[in-house]
């Protein structure tokens, strides 16, 4: 990778950087006051400051975790944990500072939403910079906003969900963030609405050394149904950034919530995330889930089915190249009876980079009529590249129809030689062989968002052919 | 009973009233009792600083050392503060050699029963073709650089696990197999572990060498001394077994182990296999006894060509836990590993079964599965499959492993009793079935025979749970 802003490699379109003067930012390096200081920037309620403080200690006294990545080249008094650089939240695209906004149109935002999304919103470093939601939408009460934004004007709401899903204790990150947390999507969707346009926000690191710790909550009420896009992207620096987002997503009775993460980060970023959604009854949600970029990405989409008849689904997609390391993978917590879950995973090694899939299906007593399924496939494409694959199934229910498979292999020969004998190159033949390996996750995107994945693997590839 | 525990053992109080999953409740593994132990047997001194070895690698490890695995380590209903290791090697009891005590079918046999040894004996043909059959004392007195050279530094047994150091420090008894080259044996040799005398701990090492295109098969019994199970007390015996196989190139060793200890027995055992150049182990393990059994499974394919073949059952009731780990490392060429485990579990058993092949980057052309498959038959059972893969090297034949957990298959129910098989007898044949592929493994027909009687007899004792599974809502 580049070890310089100036060198922005062909591989990552998304490398630049602005020279954003920044109206307020912390020191680097956490300490009590620094999230004293966050909480008095943004004016929150007592409530979320006492939250954070008791976050933050707990965050003192968690080990770091020995079991995944490796974390140790991180320097976490580096960081910086909190940067603005716009006044607030716009919600016209004009008023949003011009070198911020030159970056989003650079990132092809605006023109996204214009085209086809029901609405964008857009968080810069620490804080949401531009939100819009449809006007029809908003007329029907679909709430799409900051996070900050939606403790200040929803906060009954929000504190009714907000760190119920993900509670501080959860992990050491997830307690960061509960201490750091700053910007992230709110999202509520009332009862019976179908929102028939994907919500779509952009999370983009811009200067070096920032930590972003976005708190993305989506409640979606009774019957309703909601498809949440999410795309990730940083310059490179030589020095490294972090990510440490949590999301929440609450299924209630009934609806149905999609949830599509594309992330690129550039190959400096640790990108530490907890995501995970409660299903209630007959609700269904779905993780889609890729990652391109980052050094090091731990993040396993969890779905914890409460309510009987939940159905969860995960399709994950990984892909690591030089120096990566993708360590990703899925939870499925079977709760409650007659609840379903089925987990794709597929990950590409190439270059050197290391792909792990690491992940829990549980079946708890008193869930009974569990259908489960897992499968996972990786493929090593080079000497030196490197495939892990860890499965936890802990089956407590015995009326359980579990099955599990996981495959790992190079790509076959024979058909790339079948389709250079059709004329094409030994890369492009290599291409279509991948693009068909994930084609089970392409298909569920958007078809704009499958064609710049598309792409964007497309450009992963390039190079790795000797 | 023959039992002498040291004669403390009454005197030291009883375990902790709270025990933690990870907690091991044994008060003799110290120094003292390891210098003790060497004494008893009059070590000499290379022994005597390789079990202290294995004492320091003890005190300093922890249960489990792999942070895959930590979660499910559950040692709670060991409770062995009082069990006393035995004083010093196992007696060979008079006429322990007497033709008469061969099994029909079997090239040797070797008994030991608590810390006595009441049959060591092979057949004429196998005696001839020089294969030797004897117990660890022996072989210190026969042949002291031979035993350095397959006991020295733990020999294959995990460095990083601490329940095999333990044993490396405290073992007492132990036997040595031998297979000359080009030795190829018909019959098998079977070997018989009779235990469980209350508040006792066995702690023992089965050595296993196998020249260049050696062949044999061995059947290896752990049981309960009769009565065990009913005596009045509840006091629990510990048993601690390795089984350290080298094979020599082209050499082939075909393991059948049959656990059927009581439930007032805890077990840990430790299995490691060294392979050279196109050499085979086929286990054939099935896993019936015991209130807590541990075993750890090392296979090394470090020979171009090697494989091994690993099938493994279980059959769970009461409150058993079966705590089975298997690693499998592929570092030469073209090596294969296939590994099966299955486990049918009744009333509140448990098994964790945890599988994990790593292919090293020398292991170019690696053929590689692992099958976990777990039948629930009470509600309250418990099925935790972990099959794991770390793949250094892309040029493979195949890599894949495979879990389900389920319920006895309605369908089949529904053909057997449509069949007129009343739903007790289909249910058994189904279970059974189940578990057969194994069986069919195991190479002494008595053997057998004995494993279908055993798993039979646990059928018709397991606590009846439900009367009939609820379908599965949604197909």
């Amino acid at each position: 990778m580049a070890t310089s802003p100036e060198i922005v490699s062909s591989e990552y379109k998304f490398g630049f950087h602005d020279d954003v003067q920044y109206l307020e930012e912390t020191k680097h390096g956490l300490t009590r006051e620094t999230v004293e200081e966050i909480s008095r920037i943004k004016g929150e309620p007592a409530w979320m400051l006492d939250f954070r403080l008791r976050a933050y200690e707990h965050y003192l006294s968690r080990p770091m975790p020995q079991w995944g990545g490796d974390l140790n080249q991180i320097d976490l008094d580096k960081i910086v944990y909190y940067r603005k650089a716009s006044q607030g939240e716009e919600k016209s695209w004009d008023d949003v500072p011009d070198k911020i906004k030159k970056t989003f149109e650079r990132l092809g935002i605006p023109e996204a939403e214009r085209k086809f999304l029901a609405g964008v919103g857009a968080q810069y470093d620490s804080e949401v910079v531009y939100h819009s939601v449809r006007e029809e939408l908003s007329k029907i009460g679909v709430v799409f906003m900051g996070t900050d934004q939606g403790l200040k004007e929803h906060p009954e709401l929000f504190k009714k969900y907000f760190a119920t899903v993900v509670p501080p204790e959860d992990n050491k990150f997830a307690a960061l963030n509960s201490a750091v947390w700053s910007g992230g999507s709110f999202v509520y969707v009332p009862k019976g609405v179908e929102v028939p346009l994907p919500l779509q926000a952009y999370f983009r690191i811009n200067a070096e050394n920032t930590g972003q710790f976005e708190r993305t909550l989506i409640i979606v009420d009774e019957g309703a149904k909601v498809h949440y896009i999410e795309g990730c992207t940083a310059p490179i620096y030589t020095t490294d950034a972090l990510h440490a987002a949590v999301v929440e997503v609450i299924a209630l009775p009934g609806s149905k919530v999609r949830y599509t993460t594309i992330q690129n980060w550039s190959n400096d970023v640790y990108n530490l995330v907890t995501k995970r959604a409660h299903a209630h009854a007959n609700s269904t949600v779905e993780w889609i889930d890729a990652n391109t970029g980052s050094r090091l990405t731990m993040k396993y989409p969890s779905i914890w089915l409460r309510g009987e008849g939940a159905t969860a689904e995960v399709i994950s997609v990984a892909v690591a190249g030089k120096g990566q390391h993708q360590d990703t993978g899925a939870k499925a917590i079977h709760l409650a009876p007659n609840t379903r879950s089925r987990i794709i995973s597929k990950s590409i090694s190439k270059d050197g980079g290391r792909t792990t899939y690491r992940g829990q299906l549980k079946v708890v007593p008193g869930a009974t009529g569990v259908v489960a399924s897992v499968r996972c496939d990786a493929l090593l494409l080079d000497e030196g590249s490197r495939s892990d694959t860890y499965p936890y199934i802990d089956i407590q229910e015995d009326d359980t129809t579990m099955t599990h498979e996981a495959t790992v292999g190079k790509i076959s020969q024979d058909q790339v030689f079948y389709l250079m004998s059709r004329g094409l190159t030994e890369n492009e033949a290599t291409n279509l062989v991948v693009q068909g390996f994930l084609e089970v996750f392409t298909k569920e995107l958007p078809m704009e968002y499958a064609i710049e994945f598309n792409r964007l693997v497309k450009l992963e590839m390039e190079g790795s052919l000797g | 009973m023959t039992a002498q525990p040291e004669a403390e053992a009454a005197l030291k109080p009883p375990a902790p009233a709270r025990q933690g999953p990870s907690d091991l409740t044994l008060s003799f593994v110290d120094e003292a009792t390891v210098r003790r132990t060497a004494g008893a047997a009059a070590d000499p001194e290379w022994l005597l600083a390789d079990r202290l070895e294995g004492l320091r690698s003890f005190d300093a490890l922890p249960i489990e050392t792999n942070p895959l695995y930590t979660t499910y380590v559950d040692l709670r209903n060991a409770r062995l503060a009082a069990a006393r290791p035995y004083a010093g090697p196992a007696v060979v009891a008079s006429g322990a050699a007497a033709a008469k005590l061969l099994p029909e079918g079997a090239s040797a046999y070797a008994e030991i029963s608590e810390n006595r040894v009441t049959a060591l004996v092979l057949s004429q043909e196998a005696h001839a073709a020089g294969v030797i059959l004897e117990t660890l004392a022996d072989l210190r007195a026969r042949d002291p650089e031979l035993m350095r050279r397959l006991l020295e530094g733990g020999c294959a047994l995990p460095e990083n696990d601490k329940l095999a150091q333990m044993t490396r420090a405290l073992w007492s008894d132990g036997l040595l197999l031998h297979v000359p080259d080009g030795v190829r044996l018909e019959l098998p040799v079977f070997m018989r572990w009779i235990v469980g005398a209350p508040d006792t701990a066995l702690l023992t090492r089965t050595v296993i060498s196998l020249g260049e295109d050696a062949e044999i098969s061995v059947v290896e019994e752990q049981v309960s001394a009769d009565g065990s199970e009913s005596a009045a007390t509840d006091a629990q015996a510990f048993f601690a077994g390795t089984t350290e196989v080298q094979l020599g190139s082209g050499s082939t060793l075909s393991f059948a182990g049959l656990q059927d200890l009581s439930l007032r027995q805890v077990a840990f055992q430790h299995r490691s296999a060294v392979l050279g150049r196109g050499a085979t182990v086929r286990w054939a393990l099935a896993q019936l006894g015991c209130r807590v059994v541990r075993s750890r499974i090392d296979n090394f394919l470090e020979g171009n060509g090697s494989a091994v073949e690993q099938a493994e059952i279980v059959f769970g009731s009461a409150d058993q836990l079966f705590d089975l780990t298997s690693y499998t490392r592929h570092v030469g060429e073209d090596t294969t590993g296939n590994l099966l485990s299955k486990g049918a579990l009744a009333d509140k058993s448990r098994v964790y079964m945890k599988g994990l092949a790593t292919i090293e980057h020398t292991a170019h052309g690696t053929d590689s599965y692992i099958g976990e498959f777990a039948m629930l038959l009470s509600r309250q059972a418990r099925s935790v499959a972990i099959p794991s893969l770390e793949i250094d090297q892309p040029d493979c034949r195949r890599v894949a492993h495979a879990s389900s957990v389920g319920p006895i298959d309605e369908s089949q129910l529904f053909y057997l009793e449509s069949r007129g098989l009343e739903p007790e007898d289909a249910r058994r044949a189904i279970v059974l079935g189940y578990l057969e592929p194994v069986v069919a493994r195991v190479p002494l027909e008595s053997a057998r025979d004995l494993l279908r009687e055993l798993l039979e007899a646990k059928w018709n004792a397991r606590v009846v749970g439900r009367p009939a599974a609820a379908p599965a809502a949604v197909a």
